[in-house]
């Protein structure tokens, strides 16, 4: 059951994504600055670090999925989200053994995950040209702002599904 | 299988594959619904907004209104000699007549790299491919690639070489000057109207129009104002920056519009514009 439920907030906040950036004021995001919105990718964070055990990959999967649903939907550029979701979630997932699920914790893999990715996909990018922006650019225009703006959400988001992810996470291995 | 899957996508395709499109459609319904609420909270505070310069406004309109009256005679005037004009050269349709299609934007790109919105008309709806999408202000793109009932459009701002407008450049005195869209300015934001003859001289303020010979486009869609006139890297033609009239952000209601003359087929004219 819960599966499904994963699977809606992350469609829910798919579709949130592409409205959020033709809704909000447009001084805020059509500024200088690139912000770029990684919701889904912040929530499967949270699903891989509180519902996932140690030899279960739902998040993973779900990375996959969705990472191509933002390909097909909002890029027109199959397997680079896809991709990027997919390995970084995949790393996230394998760095959580290490580290106790608590608050610091999440958020420092939060950094480090919306970092990685934002990176991979300006790498993957630029080789095939579809940015053309220096890295010294990226870096003050666009990685700083996205990850500022990325992990305001997951401050939002993390005291609102915690609890539950975790919930949902014992019941199935209760179940 | 990275690799393979950015090659089949980013080569030029004519038109989305089935499942795509089936996607695309599927998360534009889904847009369309959250839309509905979203934007009724955005248009009340708006309303808000604008019912306290109401009053200023209406003074500035009140004055307008005397000029516009001739403005109206004048263009009833032309208008009907135009269509006198055509009927003695037997011609009826012109490269300016065109029927727009209403959509509303649902959503745009998540990521700023990719200047492109989804609106919620289709091919159901008869846009195709290529179309031109202006606002009231002006042109802002073109349809990158249209579903069944939602379709993806590419902004001005997100233009490079391969998405070309061929324009004039309309100036008080002289003829027009031709001049190719052909890319955009991220840091000033303004599009870069190239290939213009040496010899051609712009003003600042000049109006910038699509000349529709590119095939796919209407001719008279409002572009730009033309703000500042280089010279090229190499110094044979010159590069104009246009200044557009349409702002890329802000956009909620767009108008694909359907050009009523054949439109060339960009697949036999390799060198065709706007492909």
């Amino acid at each position: 059951m819960s599966r499904y439920i994963i699977a809606l907030i992350c469609l829910f906040l798919l579709v949130m994504q592409g409205m959020a950036m033709s809704m909000l004021p447009a001084k805020l995001v059509y500024s200088d600055l690139l912000m770029t919105p990684h919701w889904i990718f912040i929530f499967l964070l949270i699903i891989a670090i509180f519902y996932d055990k140690d030899d279960t990959y739902h998040a993973v999967w779900y990375g996959l999925v969705f990472g191509l649903l933002i390909d097909v939907v909002y890029t027109g550029v199959l397997g680079v989200y896809m991709v990027t979701y997919t390995l970084v979630i995949y790393l996230v997932h394998g760095l959580n053994k290490w580290v106790h699920a608590n608050f610091i914790a999440a958020s420092l893999l939060a950094i480090i995950g919306v970092l990685l990715t934002d990176t991979i996909l300006y790498v993957i990018y630029s080789f095939v040209q579809i940015t053309s922006m220096t890295w010294g650019d990226y870096l003050l225009l666009r990685l700083l702002p996205t990850l500022a703006a990325n992990m305001i959400f997951f401050i939002l988001l993390y005291p609102l599904v915690k609890e539950r992810v975790y919930f949902w996470s014992e019941e199935v291995k209760n179940a | 299988m990275l690799v393979a899957l950015i090659g089949f996508s980013i080569r030029d395709r004519d038109s989305l594959s089935t499942p795509e499109k089936f996607l695309q459609d599927s998360i534009g319904w889904m847009q369309t619904v959250f839309h509905k609420p979203v934007s009724l909270v955005d248009n009340t505070i708006e309303n808000i907004k604008d019912m306290f310069e109401v009053y200023e406004q209406n003074q500035v309109l009140k004055a307008r209104l005397s000029e516009y009256k001739g403005v109206i005679q004048d263009n009833q005037r032309l208008e009907s000699e135009i269509e006198e004009l055509q009927n003695t050269l037997g011609k009826t349709e012109g490269l300016s007549d065109y029927s727009p299609i209403q959509a509303t934007v649902i959503a745009r790109s998540s990521d700023r790299w990719f200047e492109q919105m989804t609106i919620n008309k289709g091919e159901e709806h008869g846009v195709e491919k290529d179309m031109a999408v202006m606002t009231s202000d002006g042109l802002v793109g073109k349809i990158k690639s249209a579903g069944a009932f939602h379709s993806t459009v590419q902004l001005l701002s997100g233009f490079d070489r391969s998405n070309k407008i061929s324009s004039w450049v309309i100036r008080e005195d002289k003829d027009e000057a031709f001049g190719l869209i052909e890319g955009y300015d991220d840091e000033t934001g303004r599009l870069l109207l190239e290939g213009i003859k040496l010899d051609e001289e712009l003003k600042s303020g000049d109006t910038v129009i699509s000349s529709g010979l590119g095939g796919v486009f209407p001719s008279n869609l409002r572009i730009g104002t033309v703000e500042e006139v280089v010279n090229d890297q190499y110094g044979l033609t010159k590069t104009a920056y246009v200044e557009p009239f349409a702002d890329f952000f802000d956009i909620n209601h767009v108008m694909v519009v359907d050009r009523t003359a054949e439109t060339v087929d960009t697949q036999t004219e390799a060198e065709g514009d706007e492909t």
